[in-house]
């Protein structure tokens, strides 16, 4: 899995690119808690080219979505594809994260 | 101070296991309920071992070395066993915990006795040695038998094979360490030594073991349940095989197979997402229709019967741990 960081007004994209399975996922959770020791409180994960999500993965954004919490920041997802967005959906983790169609929405809302 | 080394280190070791249960796989009320068992199986083992040594009329020796470990290790087990039955226990993890507090129940009674019962005797060096040796030894016992119960069942032996085996590890423990072919104090040592590493190791592997059936387990059912939710069941394999079942079952049962592997996903997904969401410290999504869909499940498992579960093996392999993490969704 790749990633590219940008930063689009008060927002840190992290752009999730390949797939996030137990191979990837330490490589993830190391740069997620890069992100977040620097302080950043306000991050949005855009998934458009995340083409895979296992339990590993959304682990990673557990913990993400932890840490927010506890410094009452932002985190929010945007552009999940249709499969993965069915994952959330059926897992019920969509209603644990705050998940956007687009990272406009992510960024205005 | 022979107060604090007879009693506490026991103690603290437990609440350092507890705090160890990355995923909350432990109880606090049941782990009580095993503390409170503990006393009472010291208890039922004193009055046992008294019955025999009176009617046996058999030498202190003999009873220490080969009758206490017996009766003592029988009895403790039986909660263990009743965990098991009762689908608490899922994996090494929680198995050694609930194991280990038996155990501690179990010691702590026993200091008790010995504390009212010598006096000023209960000194510190025999307070050391029950606190830290002969009380981690009854901890560490029952623990082993839970792990080994717990990998037994789950790798496909019979419950009954592997309570006995089980059983007999931890009744030769017990007994070797009744024999004290080493100084007390090196027995303690060695069990200071060698029981923290035990569990640092079966923690490791039963949190492994723990993300591997999550990583396997959640991503194929997530898959299977969106193919039946898009209507595309029927070009998976598992989809092809059921329908071949056509020849055998009558259709209704068909349709409840059909519907008992289709709510069973649903389950065990959600029982999984709830074990990841107590891992980070999540309170548990709350579902309200949850125990519907349970006893639902449980009904349609009744209509379509044994031959119907049959059929359903090589989808729903419906193991200890399956039927376990089933149970997590009730609580």
């Amino acid at each position: 899995m790749k990633t590219e960081v940008s930063q689009l007004n008060e927002y840190l994209v992290l752009n999730l690119i390949g797939r996030l399975d137990t191979v990837q996922a330490p490589a993830l959770e190391k740069k997620m808690l890069e992100i977040l020791d620097q302080g950043h409180d306000k991050i949005i994960l855009d998934c458009k080219e995340m083409d895979y999500i296992s339990s590993s993965g959304l682990r990673i954004f557990l913990i993400a979505q932890k840490r927010m919490m506890g410094i009452s920041g932002t985190l929010r997802i945007c552009n999940l594809q249709s499969n993965i967005g069915e994952v959330f959906e059926i897992s019920g983790f969509s209603l644990i994260f705050s998940i956007y169609p687009d990272l406009e929405s992510a960024i205005i809302n | 101070m022979a107060v604090v080394f007879g009693f506490l280190p026991v103690l603290l070791f437990l609440f350092y296991l507890f705090l160890l249960d990355s995923f909350k796989l432990v109880r606090p009320h049941l782990l009580i309920w095993c503390l409170v068992y503990g006393i009472f199986a010291a208890g039922m083992s004193y009055v046992g071992n008294t019955f025999i040594a009176n009617t046996a009329g058999v030498r202190f020796e003999t009873l220490a070395r080969y009758v206490a470990p017996l009766v003592e290790e029988v009895f403790k087990a039986l909660l263990i066993i009743f965990l098991m039955i009762r689908r608490q226990i899922g994996f090494m993890v929680d198995a050694a915990i609930y194991g280990f507090a038996v155990g501690t129940g179990f010691a702590l009674a026993e200091n008790t006795w010995y504390y009212l019962h010598l006096g000023p005797d209960f000194n510190v060096l025999l307070a050391i040695v029950r606190g830290f040796g002969t009380a981690l030894m009854h901890s560490g016992t029952i623990s082993i038998f839970g792990i080994m119960l717990i990998e037994g069942v789950q790798s496909g032996k019979s419950f009954r094979r592997s309570s006995i085996t089980g059983l007999l590890v931890a009744i030769i423990l017990h007994s070797l360490f009744n024999h004290f072919f080493l100084h007390p104090m090196m027995q303690t040592m060695l069990i200071i030594l060698i029981l923290p590493l035990v569990f640092y190791i079966v923690f490791l592997k039963s949190n492994k073991h723990l993300q591997q059936w999550l990583e396997v387990g959640f991503s194929n059912e997530v898959d299977m349940l969106r193919m039946i939710r898009q209507g595309q069941f029927r070009n998976t394999r598992a989809g092809q095989y059921l329908a071949s079942l056509k020849e055998y079952y009558e259709p209704e049962v068909l349709l409840d197979i059909y519907c008992f592997f289709s709510l069973y996903l649903e389950l065990s997904i959600k029982a999984k997402r709830n074990l990841m969401l107590r891992e980070n410290g999540f309170p548990v999504i709350p579902e309200p229709d949850i125990k519907d869909k349970l006893k639902e499940l449980y009904q349609l498992k009744k209509l379509i019967g044994q031959a119907g579960e049959l059929a359903l093996l090589p989808l729903v392999r419906m193991r200890h741990r399956d039927l376990w993490e089933l149970n997590q969704l009730e609580h």
